[in-house]
């Protein structure tokens, strides 16, 4: 899966540096490599309840977040719940990112579920404050994560791995949790780092950079956050410096999250922006009212009934509050950011030929990917349409005007042949191939469901490029033909480009109403006129070499290239009802009912005759 | 019980067994209604005064209008049927 694979190229390296240097410490310093062994413990299991969730809710999580983020406030609690649910503010964001590129949500929705991702990533803390510290680990840990290594020996379904997954992840979090706490403790034996403890401003400064620093070392700001708190807890820190060491951790998860989108794309880059730009203002916020703040801690704590004393409650407390403030402080600034997150990041020298939307953050789930290859499909089909235009020798202007089709056929576009052959490796091989590619890629994740779309969606990609190809044919009698002295054969070419410019107009409306009841009209219409290419069954041939109106050679042409039509208007058709009916929901659920079979068309034409 | 099991009896108990066909019921009625009401408009203009190319451009669509209602009327008298046949079995049950 695409986001463990990120993920341990993430963390791989620092859980493995990390054992190595407890490995390292063992003899000289136990304690310290007990904390160590406690954080990397802490790392594997986050990315284990990653994965879990990921496998368990398959689907679930996409469904949620697409239909809960149409505006800021939605968008907000979802990224909240969501991420205090999940865990891990990295696979919202992933999530979210791969949303963009499919262009499920709105850069708007999408800033506003990673403002509330942050709220919900202080879950971590309140997990480790209430939970972690209280309980003994080691009895709970052992048989969740023997519960997790046995679910899949019985269970086999993908759900049940995910709860496997959670199992396993939860205990070795709360494993890793209990190491770094008893490290801790007998750490003070030794070293009482509570010595260090500095009071003032120069103090909460010095401890927002060690959070920070802790932060961009380990790539985890609730990792961070676990040690502080178990440091806390053990009396190895100051709570004001613990305060401080909060701040420090949400400043320095921004290092992380811009570090992770160097690699992706322009919206990845934008989110990281406007995650940046969050994590700064409230970071400042916290500390310059970081003694209100306190004292507003204090007297919340006193209302829910968290101990004056208890001082890991009452940080994860502080942790929330702060993150709180700073989204109700940046929140109505979000469409001025959106703003300008529009106008960075714009790719520059985008060519006709590269694909635009596929991405590989889109694979991360079923439903971007799918409409990933929906958004790129139709991109191949402008392309097409640019080609189909220019090698009928028409305007592509005119053809999606309401000039009247006679009118559209005389406005020729050159009079000199174009090479389709360039035109196709320039403008839809390497598309194609890439969707192609990327289908492939995506299936691997999918359920039938999915994969029954997405061959659809193939065979549309395959139409498309049938139809360019069938164009090449028909083009090299086109312009021979129109320009013909023979008015006969010249009215039956033009009346081949005529039929094909009203198909392009056709399906060009299709793609751009809602109106049901029109698409189902233009659609049944486009199937009868496609029958006007089959002049042998219609007569026009037959008549036209009967009456000596154009050579046997012509008449050869005219065959083939009447069928070359007959075939690109069935694959532009077919193309059509797949990609501008199937994923419109309401006509989805009848189109193969309503959809006019070949029977129903030859009835239509003979009632007309 | 399986995850799947346990989906399918809340699918059971909530009774949304029945959800997707009403919903292509709802949409089969909307789109009959559209298709009605477009039918009328054809006709209106069919009385109007017409050159030769328009009027066998109307007719044709009326002609596509009028079959595609009756497969509509088709479908949606099917759902109909399904859906009476399935509450008298639940009632025999």
């Amino acid at each position: 899966m695409l986001i463990s694979n990120s993920y341990k190229s993430f963390f791989a390296p620092i859980i493995i540096l990390l054992l190595l240097i407890a490995l390292f410490l063992l003899g000289l310093y136990p304690d310290i490599s007990m904390i160590l062994g406690g954080i990397a413990l802490f790392l594997i299991g986050m990315e284990y309840m990653e994965g879990g969730f990921k496998a368990f809710s398959g689907g679930l999580l996409e469904k949620v977040l697409e239909k809960s983020t149409n505006n800021t406030p939605k968008a907000i609690t979802t990224g909240f719940i969501a991420t205090a649910i999940v865990q891990s503010s990295s696979l919202i964001s992933i999530i979210v990112i791969s949303f963009l590129s499919a262009e499920l949500i709105t850069l708007t929705s999408a800033v506003g579920v990673v403002f509330g991702s942050n709220i919900g990533t202080t879950a971590t803390a309140w997990l480790v404050s209430v939970f972690g510290l209280k309980i003994k680990i080691s009895v709970y840990a052992m048989p969740m994560i023997v519960l997790g290594i046995f679910i899949p020996l019985f269970l086999k379904s993908n759900s049940w791995k995910g709860v496997a997954s959670i199992f396993i992840g939860l205990g070795v979090i709360f494993l890793g949790i209990g190491y770094m706490k008893e490290g801790f403790e007998t750490l003070k034996d030794g070293i009482d780092l509570a010595q260090y403890a500095m009071a003032g401003y120069a103090g909460i400064f010095v401890y927002v950079l060690v959070g920070s620093i802790a932060t961009v070392v380990i790539q985890s700001s609730s990792a961070t956050m676990a040690i502080i708190i178990t440091a806390l807890a053990t009396g190895q820190i100051d709570y004001a410096n613990a305060l401080a060491l909060a701040i420090g951790a949400n400043v320095g998860t921004t290092v992380t999250a811009v570090l992770g989108a160097l690699k992706s794309n322009e919206n990845g880059k934008r989110l990281a922006v406007a995650h940046f730009i969050f994590n700064i203002v409230t970071g400042l916020i916290a500390i310059v009212f970081i003694y209100q703040l306190a004292e507003l801690v204090d007297y919340l704590a006193v209302i829910v009934g968290i101990g004056i004393e208890n001082y890991t409650m009452k940080l994860a407390l502080f942790h929330t509050i702060f993150n709180l403030i700073g989204v109700l402080t940046v929140s109505p600034f979000i469409t001025i950011l959106v703003k300008y997150l529009n106008t960075i990041f714009i790719p520059k020298g985008i060519y006709k030929g590269k694909p635009k939307y596929l991405d590989k953050t889109a694979l991360i789930l079923p439903s971007t990917a799918l409409s990933t290859i929906i958004m790129e499909t139709k991109h191949l089909y402008e392309n097409a349409f640019d080609i189909i235009t220019h090698g009928l020798n028409l305007k592509k202007k005119n053809v999606l005007s309401s000039m009247d089709l006679d009118e559209v056929i005389k406005d020729l576009h050159e009079r000199k042949t174009i090479d389709i052959d360039q035109f196709y490796n320039h403008w839809i091989k390497n598309i194609y191939g890439e969707i192609i590619d990327f289908s492939t890629k995506a299936q691997v994740n999918m359920s039938s469901e999915y994969i029954e779309e997405l061959y659809k969606l193939k065979l549309a990609n395959r139409d498309i490029v049938d139809a360019v190809k069938g164009t090449k044919h028909l083009q090299k009698n086109m312009i021979k033909y129109t320009s013909s002295q023979n008015e006969h054969i010249k009215a039956q070419y033009d009346d081949i480009r005529k039929g094909l410019a009203e198909l392009l107009r056709t399906i060009h409306t299709i793609a751009n109403t809602d109106e049901e009841d029109v698409i189902v009209l233009l659609l049944s219409k486009a199937k009868i006129h496609a029958q006007r290419y089959d002049i042998i069954t219609n007569g026009t041939l037959d008549k036209l070499i009967r009456k000596g109106l154009i050579s046997n050679q012509m008449a050869t042409s005219l065959m083939n290239d009447s069928n070359y039509a007959h075939r690109i208007s069935k694959n532009l058709i077919a193309m059509a009802e797949i990609l501008f009916i199937d994923i419109k929901s309401d006509l989805k659920k009848l189109n193969e009912d309503l959809s006019m079979n070949e029977e129903e068309v030859n009835l239509l034409i003979k009632e007309q005759k | 019980m399986s995850i799947k099991k346990f989906i399918a009896s809340v699918i059971e108990s909530l009774k949304l067994d029945g959800f997707e066909k009403s919903g292509k019921k709802k949409s089969i009625k909307r789109l009959l209604e559209k298709l009605e009401l477009r039918k009328e408009i054809l006709n209106n203009t069919y009385k109007k005064k017409l050159n030769k190319k328009e009027k066998k451009e109307l007719k044709e669509e009326l002609a596509i209008i009028t079959l595609q209602i009756k497969k509509g009327n088709k479908i949606l008298d099917e759902l109909n049927a399904q859906n009476s046949k399935n509450n008298q079995t639940k009632k025999e049950i």
